[in-house]
């Protein structure tokens, strides 16, 4: 049997997706138009904030993990490619804050399916784009289950004197987790046609209200990725600056970093 | 008239890829209102036989499909599943796997919002679902934090919130306790009885199903046959333990249910005073030793003071209910979980995993990677450095030869364990542990495991598994283990343990009194 967790015995508290969407695009934003590591770090500092704030008691939690490691990964990955040409200070400067930009990115999305439900976002798709959504939602959810297949056929292997080593023994660990993954797939999507998904006109059962707080978490990213943008297209503060100039962050910028960090001082309310 | 809840005319239908038909020209009609029951050996048909009820066979496997299947009146072929969503709500056999949505109450309203049902009739729905199955504590609840039982209690209320006509589970009860199971039969028969629901279900462990149901269908190697649920059975030469009995001492009717049973044991010669099960304690040497142990699971201590020693040849039950604390008891006397506090030694030292013990794990899908059944048992052999090892005596031990060749992807679930279970016994390791090991299996593979088990043990092995089968530990355990809340509450003869147990006890036991187990044993003393 799966693990039990405690934390989830308790009532589920939440805001509306819509305004985890538009958080999380606005935080993706920011992360985008500038290299700078002094807002990217700070960026990161409030994504695990919220992060651990609101995280969701689902397996979908796990995901933040993962996501941060892909995104140390893609840094690690973006400086080494650097090796490979022209290798100079200026160079891998350069290449540590794309890479870094990069990873912020993945981070902020990591942020964003720790503290929703895939599903529960699927469900505000309109119609015409809910079989992309879908599809969309079953891989996110799919993901995280992998990685925790992952332990469970390690063991199992272990269990049988097949020690499996990622390098020596791919097919005892790969084989069983991938087949695994797409079984676990194959019976979701069964079961979501067996029980009428896309049969025709939805309603939802109470839905969860776009509330004041909601709001003001969508009104406060829009606010802090408008600073930035209007910084980006109007010039009044350096969001990239030179790959060895001691980075200089604007006090403007430094407020709207903190304001994305509203949703984490704001409590949940009950879904 | 209204039409039949389902039926079936001349429907075959071949898998791709495969050489023989999953259906063979099936005719069955299954009245509205009943409560029916699938039943046949490991591999038959059963699941694809009610996958075929709401069209999921074939429009989700691809395959050769002939014949028709009407679904209250309705063409399958006509409609893809979503369209039958409100007439027929199927359960798959491991509910964890169809959940759609975190939240119990999300998940039970999952079907009407895909329906259309109005919010405020939902509402009202959820709650009646969530009183007919005993789930209004858990509402709020993640499916994930759920035990097994409550999870098929929450897939059932799903499936029946949507209002469909037709109810198909498969195999409902395998993931349970045997209190865990006598809940989901109790709340089935609610359905048909107050709600007029049809059900049907497939299911090996007839002592469990057999008492309540009123037509069987018989499947064996994709054909179909339909009676009462006595002769079918009795045609299928399967058959709970009282069934089992009535046919070795030739009672006519053959019982079905633990009642049937006194009855005829009442009729009939009144065997004996009292059973005589004592086997007596083995006294092969100690190989595992446990003392005072303790093991923690998400901050949580799910083993308590567990003292145990296993010795050589002994078979040892361990029982308990969903939750007890039994697969992270063998997972950490097999050295893959973390002990908290205490000791555990094997052989003289700490447990070497796939060496001197080897586990096969409830998700026993998990150790399967070869192409071949064979191929499977081989890559064990190889990784303990035979990699020349005999395979054949393994398979021959679990009664799969025949399918050497094939690849473990295209077996039914129940064989797929029989190779897990050859592929990690390969390790030679004296200590065996299984998790689960009969979960859908049928009679004869049962038996073959049986068998395995003791020629294990007569090798100088021990075995212990984890069950809540308690006819296979009344058949083959030397000894009863009984964990709750991460204790051992009782420890001794399966025919102490089980019979001192309201909930646990065998059929022979509820019929007869302590001391029995096996309709073996009882026959011998009748005759």
């Amino acid at each position: 049997m799966t693990s039990t967790g405690v934390a989830s015995q308790t009532r589920r508290l939440g805001f509306h997706p819509g305004a985890w969407i538009c958080w999380s695009t606005c935080a993706g934003i920011v992360a985008f138009v500038t290299t700078d590591p002094v807002y990217l770090l700070l960026l990161w500092a409030v994504a695990w904030f919220v992060y651990a704030s609101h995280r969701s008691a689902g397996a979908t939690a796990a995901s933040f993990r993962i996501f941060v490691l892909a995104g140390v990964l893609a840094l690690i990955v973006r400086v080494a490619l650097v090796f490979l040409g022209t290798v100079n200070a200026a160079n891998v400067a350069f290449a540590a804050r794309e890479g870094l930009r990069l990873a912020t990115i993945l981070v902020v999305f990591g942020t964003f399916n720790a503290v929703t439900d895939p599903f529960a976002v699927v469900r505000l798709a309109p119609r015409r784009f809910h079989e992309p959504a879908l599809a969309a939602a079953l891989a996110l959810s799919i993901a995280p289950r992998t990685v925790a297949s992952v332990q469970t056929v390690r063991e199992a292997q272990r269990l049988r004197g097949i020690n499996v080593s990622p390098l020596r023994s791919l097919p005892a660990l790969a084989v069983p987790v991938l087949e695994r993954g797409m079984e676990d797939a194959l019976t979701l999507a069964e079961s979501m046609d067996a029980r009428g998904h896309g049969g025709g006109r939805r309603t939802r059962y109470r839905p969860q209200p776009f509330t004041p707080a909601a709001a003001t978490i969508a009104a406060s990213a829009a606010l802090a990725a408008g600073t930035f943008l209007s910084a980006s297209f109007g010039g009044w503060a350096e969001l990239h600056p030179a790959s060895l100039a001691r980075p200089e962050a604007d006090p403007l910028l430094l407020v709207a970093i903190a304001v994305l960090a509203v949703p984490g001082m704001l409590k949940g309310e009950r879904a | 008239m209204t039409p039949p809840a389902l039926r079936y005319d001349g429907v075959s239908f071949t898998y791709p890829d495969a050489d023989r038909p999953a259906l063979d020209a099936v005719d069955a009609t299954i009245d509205d209102g009943s409560f029916a029951l699938v039943v046949g050996p490991t591999g038959a048909g059963k699941s694809t036989f009610l996958r075929a009820a709401n069209g999921l066979v074939p429009h989700f496997t691809g395959g050769v499909f002939s014949g028709r299947v009407h679904v209250d009146g309705r063409d399958t072929l006509a409609s893809a599943p979503r369209k039958l969503a409100g007439v027929v709500a199927f359960v798959p056999q491991d509910p964890a796997a169809s959940f759609v949505l975190d939240r119990v109450e999300d998940e039970l309203a999952y079907g009407m919002e895909n329906l259309g049902v109005d919010p405020a009739h939902m509402r009202r729905r959820v709650e009646e679902m969530l009183d007919l199955l005993d789930l209004a504590e858990l509402r709020e609840r993640s499916v994930r934090t759920l035990s097994g039982g409550e999870r098929q209690r929450v897939a059932i209320a799903a499936a029946m919130a949507a209002g469909p006509r037709i109810l198909v589970l498969d195999e409902p009860t395998s993931q349970l306790d045997p209190q865990g199971a006598e809940h989901v039969m109790a709340a089935l028969q609610r359905l048909v009885h107050d709600h007029a629901m049809t059900v049907v279900l497939a299911e090996h462990r007839l002592e469990r199903v057999a008492g309540w149901v009123d037509v069987a269908f018989g499947v064996d190697e994709g054909r179909v046959f339909t009676g009462d649920p006595a002769a079918v059975i009795h045609r299928l030469a399967v058959g709970p333990p009282v069934a089992r009995l009535g046919r070795l001492v030739g009672w006519d009717p053959v019982p079905l249910t633990v009642r049937d049973a006194r009855t005829a044991a009442r009729a009939h010669a009144n065997p004996v005073a009292n059973g005589h099960a004592s086997l007596g304690q083995t006294s092969g040497e100690v190989i595992v030793a446990a003392n005072a142990l303790e093991a923690k699971h998400a901050q949580r201590r799910v083993l308590r003071a567990i003292d145990l020693q296993l010795r050589q040849g002994e078979i040892v039950a361990l029982m308990g209910r969903n939750g007890a604390g039994k697969t992270t008891l063998l997972r950490t006397l097999a050295g893959v979980h973390d002990v908290a506090r205490g000791s555990v030694i094997v052989d003289g030292h700490a447990p070497q995993p796939g060496v001197d013990v080897a586990l096969c794990p409830q998700e026993s899908d998990a150790v399967l990677f070869s192409e071949t059944v064979e191929d499977e048992v081989r890559a064990t052999l190889a990784a303990r450095g035979n990699a020349h090892g005999a395979v054949s005596p393994w398979l021959e031990r679990l009664g799969i030869v025949a399918l050497a060749r094939q690849h473990p992807r295209d077996l039914s679930a129940g064989q797929r364990l029989l190779v897990a279970t050859a592929a990690i016994a390969a390790t030679g390791a004296p200590v065996l542990f299984l998790d689960e090991p009969t979960r859908g299996l049928d009679p004869d593979s049962k038996e073959h495991l049986a068998r395995f088990l003791r020629s294990h043990t007569a090798d100088g092995g021990v075995v212990m598994f984890a069950t809540h089968d308690v006819e296979l530990a009344a058949a083959v355990a030397t000894r009863a283990v009984m964990l709750a809340g991460g204790e051992i509450i009782a420890d001794g003869s399966p025919a102490d343990v089980l019979g001192d147990s309201h909930v646990f006890a065998p059929q022979m036991t509820r019929v007869f009194g302590p001391g029995w187990l096996t309709p073996e044993q009882v026959a011998e003393a009748l005759t």
